[in-house]
This record gives C-alpha cells, structure tokens and sequence, in this order.
C-alpha cells in the first residue's frame, strides 16, 4: 500500500501539471482563486438546497430551488480541477497531511450522501409542492450535507496548520 | 519602513497589534484561534458570495421555477454570511493591521465589497421587491445588476486570495517581505 502510494507520488511529481504549479509565477494564486469562486457556487446552491430541506426559506419551492443544483455540480468540477493541481503541485504536502485525510473522508461522506439522496429521497422531493416540507429523511440527509461542505472547508484551510514533515499521517505504512 | 509612511501610523499598527485579540488570534496555539477565525471566513464567503451568486443566477434566467418574489428569502442567508465574515474579517485584520492596511489589494477587495452590497441593494429595491406573481423573467436592466453582482463577487474573492501574495510588510517592524 505504502509503495503504490510512494509511486502515485512520484507520478504526481512528473507531471506536466506539478511542473507548471511550480514552475510558473502566476499558477497557485490561479489555482486557489478558481478553488474559493467555485467553493461559493457550491455553497451558494447545495447549501442553499440544503438549507431548504433542513426547513429554512420554505416560501422557495422546493423542487426550483433544485434547478440551481447544476451550479453547484459546475463549482464541484472546479474545485476537483483545482484541487488535483494543488495535489500535483505539492504531493507531499497533502498525502501525509492529517487535514488533508479529514477532508477527504468529509467529501466521501457527502459523497455517499448525495448517493443515498439521489437514489431513495430525490423522487419524493422532486414532486413535492411548492411550499411543502422535505420529509425527514430529506431533512437528515440535507442537514448532514451541510455539515460535510463546513467540514470540508475547515479542513482546507487547516491544511496550512498540519503541513508535514512537522505533521505525518499515514495510517496505510 | 517605508520612507512616506508617518510615524503615528506605525505607533496604530503597534498599539492594535499588541492588543489582547489580535495577539490571541495571531499568536495562540489553539485551533479556535487563526484556524478558526480564516474557516469561519471561508464559510461566510460561500453563503454571502455565493447565496448572493443564486440570487443573480435566477434573475439571469436560471431555475425559473423560483418566483422572484421569493428570492427575498435568500437574504438572510447572505446577510448571515456577510455578518459571520464581517466580524471574522474584522478579527483578521487586528491580527495583521500592518499586511492588510498597507497592501492596496486590501482597498480593492472592501471596494470590491461596498459596490456588491449596493448592487444587491438596488437588485433587491428595484427587482424583487416589485415583482409580482406570476413573475418569471426579468428586464434587461436587471439582468445587467445580476451580472455585475456575479462579477464584483468574483473580485472580491479574487482580490481576497491574493492578499497573501501581494503584502509589503507582515507587521508594524516594516521589515520587508519580499526584498525590496
């Protein structure tokens, strides 16, 4: 585990895009601005949805409020992008940073999340009224939702605070 | 030390700096201190800029099944966002008053700031307070306020990101960062 990590490292390291993070003046404040813009469409839509589920803003129908989502879908990419050019950049600092890792297992949980909504809650939502209620298990699932995108977001900007080789994590050596 | 810089202008960035707050958030080892202060930034950002970005995506024509009477009720979610960065970004700037008070990029993003919040002052004023059932599109002239809004967010945050690259001085010792 630990040599397929080491060698995903020095992929990483070699390529074009680890190259031109480190080597081109402009490329980091780029990257993180693109990252912070596409972290507030994410917020601004799915948090705003799940804000809605949660019972706030309940005059907003429910199913447009939806329509916004692709928004949020648009900022998710970005942010992935971004992200892997910041992995790219500096592999070390993020595989071994135990910020790093909290914030992974924050977006496998929403990930899991959204999975779970899609797949039994979506329908029932989608054709609820306008000013009618999500059902509890809408409620939850928008509620830990939420919560995921603030863990996430900590956890980004505590990466700075547990930089190794000061902080090492490696819970797979 | 700049060489125009006055010297009661260095004794205020002393006197904040040596303040309990700003040494507290600057200097203490506790994750509630700078960690927490710049997190809580990042989460008001997204609800402030953001809430107010899918307010201006509607009024450009997006997900026109909100009524944009009810877009109303997305302003206490950006309102909540602007206090939280407000009072997060107010503890910021006591804890570095010499980084952001002498870099123009800081102007920039207040300036940034202001003009977004009037932006969505009139939006609001002249928009979704006069809409009416059924009301789905919206007139040029705020179509043009929503895309403005889009655009000055997007500076702000922008001019926001590169405030850690482009400081003179970290502290009120003016000992420059970059050389020069």
């Amino acid at each position: 585990m630990d040599a397929y990590v080491k060698s995903l490292q020095t992929w990483l390291m070699n390529t074009s895009v680890s190259y031109a993070m480190n080597n081109y003046h402009y490329a980091w404040r780029t990257s993180e601005s693109i990252h912070f813009i596409g972290l507030s469409l994410l917020i601004g839509t799915v948090g705003l949805f799940d804000l809605r589920m949660m019972g706030l803003l309940r005059r907003v129908p429910l199913p447009a409020l939806h329509r916004l989502i692709p928004f949020g879908i648009l900022g998710y990419c970005m942010n992935v992008m971004t992200g892997l050019t910041f992995l790219a950049g500096a592999p070390d600092q993020y595989i071994y940073n135990p910020a790093f890792q909290m914030k992974m297992l924050f977006m496998g949980t929403a990930g899991l999340n959204v999975a779970v909504f899609y797949l039994t809650m979506y329908r029932r939502v989608a054709a609820a009224g306008p000013a009618a209620e999500a059902p509890l298990p809408a409620r939850i699932a928008g509620t830990v939702s939420l919560l995921c995108w603030i863990g996430v977001i900590f956890c980004g900007r505590f990466l700075t605070f547990f930089r190794p080789p000061g902080w090492h994590w490696c819970p797979w050596c | 030390m700049p060489p125009d810089m006055d010297w009661d202008l260095k004794g205020f960035f002393m006197l904040l700096e040596q303040s309990g707050i700003s040494v507290w958030v600057r200097e203490s080892p506790s994750l509630l201190a700078f960690p927490t202060v710049i997190s809580l930034h990042a989460v008001g950002m997204g609800l402030v800029a953001g809430g107010n970005a899918a307010m201006d995506l509607r009024i450009l024509g997006f997900a026109q099944g909100i009524p944009i009477s009810s877009l109303e009720r997305f302003v206490p979610v950006i309102r909540f966002g602007f206090w939280l960065n407000a009072i997060s970004g107010l503890l910021l700037l006591l804890a570095y008053p010499t980084k952001a008070l002498t870099n123009p990029v800081f102007y920039l993003k207040l300036l940034f700031i202001a003009l977004a919040l009037v932006d969505t002052l009139l939006i609001r004023k002249q928009i979704i307070y006069k809409a009416v059932a059924p009301d789905t599109s919206v007139a040029t002239k705020g179509k043009i306020l929503a895309a403005v809004s889009l655009a000055l967010w997007a500076g702000a945050i922008i001019s926001g990101r590169l405030l850690a690259y482009t400081y003179h001085y970290l502290n009120s010792s003016f000992d420059s960062r970059r050389g020069y």
